[in-house]
């Protein structure tokens, strides 16, 4: 689709300064964001921190108290039918209705949203392996999950807004999944994809903004975010370990005989590879962070306070 | 991430195992917690049928204060028509208050105890199940039976405190002790056969409305079966037993006031066993989550037709609409084929009496006209129900997938409502056709056919106001939408009790059911067919516009 883009083509999501209450209850505290056009934009925070009340908003599902957001150069709340026939969403809990079966409801939201491309439909239910044949409430949670991608998926849109559009997919569904992104990335579509785990995002992003508490705490490409991920590295060697412990960014080293642990900021990585290179290493384990522990290190959350006080959010 | 392990538990403790193997394990901690949960349904419903009789019973007291203003009541115990709609009248030859409250209004109070159960029932078993809660719950320390085992619990102690509050309320209000228990405690066994007829649909299918819908049916057939059985036994023909049948029927064998015959209420009980030992049979035989009957594979694609948020929201409501049509068919042809009898039966009923058909000189159009709004009411509840659809569509998250496509808000909703309305007159059409065929053929009048059809499709518009009530709550905050209720409630006491209690013009007039005309009894008014088209139109499009300005409720 390209008769929308007028001159410099506003980005694709703008947010400024929107808030949200549900009674006594602030979902979202001032929120910033932007996501411009044609990239993949990872929408990161535990759960309960806003990701969904965000992306209702943006749908003109739900009306903020306070701020502007603009999607696609419209106004989610005012223009929402017409923003809608240009956009597609996966909501994080996929709720079919139980008389009509897969097929017929993937058939219906497609035509809702204006019209289905049956062999891209097709060929979709096809690679994930879904029996379009089943009724509704027959189907697993990760089934009701395909349903719901395919239905975007196969739409002709500019957007997709995939609310934890992976939850109950298992590794090869997700596989297809990331495939399937890359295709809508590399078809010019914008894509906006909420997680809580790190790693799924990671993999996909563009760039990276993380949610927390209702506000944006951190946003930007991987590698502006490396200062922020702190790699734990595991590993069995034959010489002493001291050489590591000097390298600047290499925090809470522990040897004991041959096994050291340790772990690294990620812009200090190639100086300890280098190092450990010396060392004569037998085994090698690297583990990315959490959203959990990077949230916990740099804004001292305890992810489970984070967890229950937000939690009626999204209920 | 750093994890302390728990230290291991100390061999001296007691581990959950201990507390028993057996399949009811659980079962008070269970009853406990569905008594929390219904901590406001639980009193809502027995105090509502308690607090209806005291109404009933000081409402009589007024309109009636000697017995001889009873006069009336001798010929209604006897009267086919009475006995269809209300039960057997016991002790109609020595009138008085009691008998009276017992033989007419019983059988609402009858069936209010059977909606409790199947409603309690359900919403205990099937619906945790399908929603699975159920899972959670029986991964626990629970024994297979506890769950069942407890909502019958609830639903039976339901039934036990409208029995003894009824019993005593009626007591306290000078009623005869034996007859105000037998009176509450033939209510409250007719709920209990319920529960254990609710517990077995339970099992039959996965899903609760088709479980409330199956026991539900065995209802309305109950009522049918009961009331030509008290038909033919009033009219002194051999068909009797058939009120022996139902669950109903044994709840008014008791005779509350006349003989207070406590030996019904043992079937009742019966029943309950019988159908509870059944449920707990068929639960063994099923998985969780599952009904007994497999769900079948549909189509892999949408009809061409299914494109429209118009088209989508008829699809929804095909089901139900299918099964409304079916059973008010049969309904309406049963009432209608009635007509014959009830001419007979009541040529020399008293005049206090016939007002309620509109006089004896029109006894037949008085009849068929006062169908007309009984099938008016009824399909009203179809219309609130459908309203109701619609906000679960919303509260389980169906909605927002529809409205998170190039579909406008007041789109949607406008769709469901039309498709409401439609259903609404398609309804009538059915019930006009089911009511005119059977009086037209038992009393051989063809023109009835004709009469009875436009008496029924007349009240359209007023069944269209009373659903744009629902749908301007619904707009409005959908919480408020049973409220709908009450204008339903309302109406229904006016239009059946009414014109027997007297009522005042202004009462009357408040409901919109009492101003398009009971033809063929009365006149049409084609002024308050408009209007009140017209307030069902000004009222929708209220709700659309408050639909569209709040927050969807997501689940």
């Amino acid at each position: 689709m390209s008769a929308t883009t007028s001159g410099a083509p506003a980005p694709a999501i703008r947010i400024t300064d929107l808030r949200k209450r549900f009674g006594s209850v602030t979902a979202l505290d001032g929120l910033d964001l932007t996501v411009e056009r044609g990239e993949v934009h990872g929408f990161l925070g535990p759960n309960g921190a806003g990701k969904s009340t965000t992306i209702r908003i943006l749908l003109g599902l739900l009306r903020a108290d306070g701020g502007d957001a603009s999607l696609l150069g419209g106004e989610p709340w005012a223009d929402a039918v017409a923003l809608h026939r240009r956009l597609a969403y996966v909501p994080g809990d996929v709720e079919l209705w139980p008389n009509l079966t897969g097929g017929q409801a993937i058939d219906v939201l497609s035509r809702l949203r204006g019209g289905v491309d049956r062999a891209r439909r097709d060929e979709l239910c096809e690679r994930f392996d879904l029996d379009p044949r089943k009724k509704g409430r027959t189907y697993s949670k990760g089934n009701r999950q395909k349903v719901a991608l395919i239905a975007a998926l196969a739409s002709d849109v500019e957007m997709l807004l995939l609310d934890e559009p992976t939850a109950g997919l298992d590794p090869l569904m997700e596989a297809v999944f990331q495939a399937c992104i890359r295709e809508a990335k590399a078809a010019g579509r914008t894509v906006l994809l909420s997680s809580h785990i790190l790693a799924q995002v990671e993999v996909l992003a563009d760039r990276i903004s993380i949610i927390r508490q209702g506000r944006i705490v951190e946003t930007g490409s991987l590698r502006d975010l490396r200062h922020l991920t702190r790699t734990s590295v595991a590993a069995i060697v034959d010489r002493p370990a001291d050489a590591i412990a000097a390298v600047p960014g290499v925090h809470e080293l522990r040897s004991e005989g041959g096994q050291v642990t340790f772990e690294v900021d990620g812009d200090a990585m190639p100086a300890v590879v280098r190092e450990l290179a010396t060392l004569g290493v037998t085994a090698l384990t690297a583990t990315p962070p959490t959203l959990e522990q990077l949230l916990l290190r740099h804004y001292g959350d305890d992810v489970d306070d984070v967890e229950s006080s937000h939690v009626e959010v999204a209920r | 991430m750093t994890t302390t392990l728990a230290a291991p538990r100390s061999a001296s403790q007691p581990t959950p195992f201990d507390r028993g193997r057996g399949p009811l394990t659980g079962f008070g901690t269970l009853l406990r917690f569905m008594l929390r949960r219904d901590r406001i349904r639980f009193p809502a419903w027995t105090l509502g049928l308690v607090l209806l009789v005291a109404y009933f019973a000081n409402a009589l007291q007024l309109v009636f204060p000697t017995a001889a203003d009873l006069g009336a009541f001798a010929a209604f115990s006897s009267n086919p028509a009475a006995a269809l709609l209300m039960g057997p009248g016991f002790g109609g030859d020595e009138p008085s208050l009691d008998r009276f409250l017992a033989s007419t209004y019983g059988m609402y109070l009858i069936i209010g105890a059977c909606l409790m159960s199947i409603l309690t029932v359900v919403r205990h078993t099937r619906l945790e199940e399908q929603s699975g809660r159920a899972e959670l719950v029986r991964a626990n320390v629970v024994g297979r039976h506890a769950q069942l085992s407890a909502a019958l619990g609830v639903t039976v102690l339901m039934n036990l405190t409208v029995a003894v509050l009824m019993g005593a309320l009626l007591t306290a209000m000078e009623f005869d002790p034996a007859g105000s228990f037998a009176f509450g405690a033939s209510v409250g066994a007719a709920g209990v056969a319920f529960a254990g007829i609710a517990a077995t649909s339970a099992q039959l299918t996965a899903f609760p409305r088709t479980a409330s819908g199956i026991a539900g049916a065995v209802l309305g057939g109950g009522f049918v079966v009961r009331g030509l059985g008290d038909m033919s036994a009033a009219q002194g023909g051999d068909l009797g037993w058939l009120a022996w049948l139902t669950p109903i029927g044994w709840s008014q064998q008791v005779a509350p006031f006349d003989e207070n015959r406590w030996g019904p209420m043992a079937v009742s009980v019966g029943c309950f066993i019988l159908f509870a030992a059944l449920a707990y049979a068929l639960s063994t035989r099923r998985d969780l989550g599952a009904g007994l009957v497999q769900a079948r594979r549909g189509s892999a694609g949408a009809a061409p037709w299914l494109s429209s948020p118009f088209a989508l929201a008829l699809r929804l409501q095909r089901a139900s609409l299918i099964g409304w049509t079916a059973s008010l068919l049969a309904g309406a042809f049963v009432y209608g084929a009635f007509t014959q009898a009830m001419l007979e039966g009541f040529a020399d009923a008293p005049p206090e009496l016939l007002v309620l058909f509109g006089g004896e000189d029109d006894l037949l159009t008085g009849y068929v006209g006062m169908m007309g709004l009984l099938f008016a009411l009824v399909v009203t509840i179809y219309a609130i129900l459908s309203v109701q659809s619609l906000r679960s569509e919303e509260a389980e998250g169906r909605s927002e997938a529809v409205l998170a496509t190039a579909v406008g808000r007041p789109d949607w909703m406008g769709s469901w409502i039309a498709s409401s309305a439609l259903g609404v007159l398609l309804l009538l059409v059915t019930a006009g056709v089911g009511t005119g065929a059977g009086a037209a053929l038992t009393t051989g009048e063809g023109d009835l056919f004709g009469e009875a059809l436009l008496g029924h499709v007349a009240h359209a518009p007023a069944v269209w106001a009373t659903l744009a009530v629902a749908a301007l709550l619904y707009g409005g905050a959908p919480r408020l939408v049973p409220l709908a209720w009450a204008v339903f409630g309302y109406a229904f006491v006016v239009g059946f009790f009414g014109p027997l209690l007297d009522a005042p013009d202004w009462v009357v007039s408040l409901s919109p059911f009492e101003h398009i005309g009971e033809y063929p009894a009365d006149e049409l008014s084609s002024a308050a067919m408009l209007t009140l088209t017209g307030i069902a139109i000004v009222l929708t499009g209220a709700g659309l516009a408050l639909f569209r300005r709040r927050d969807l409720t997501a689940a």
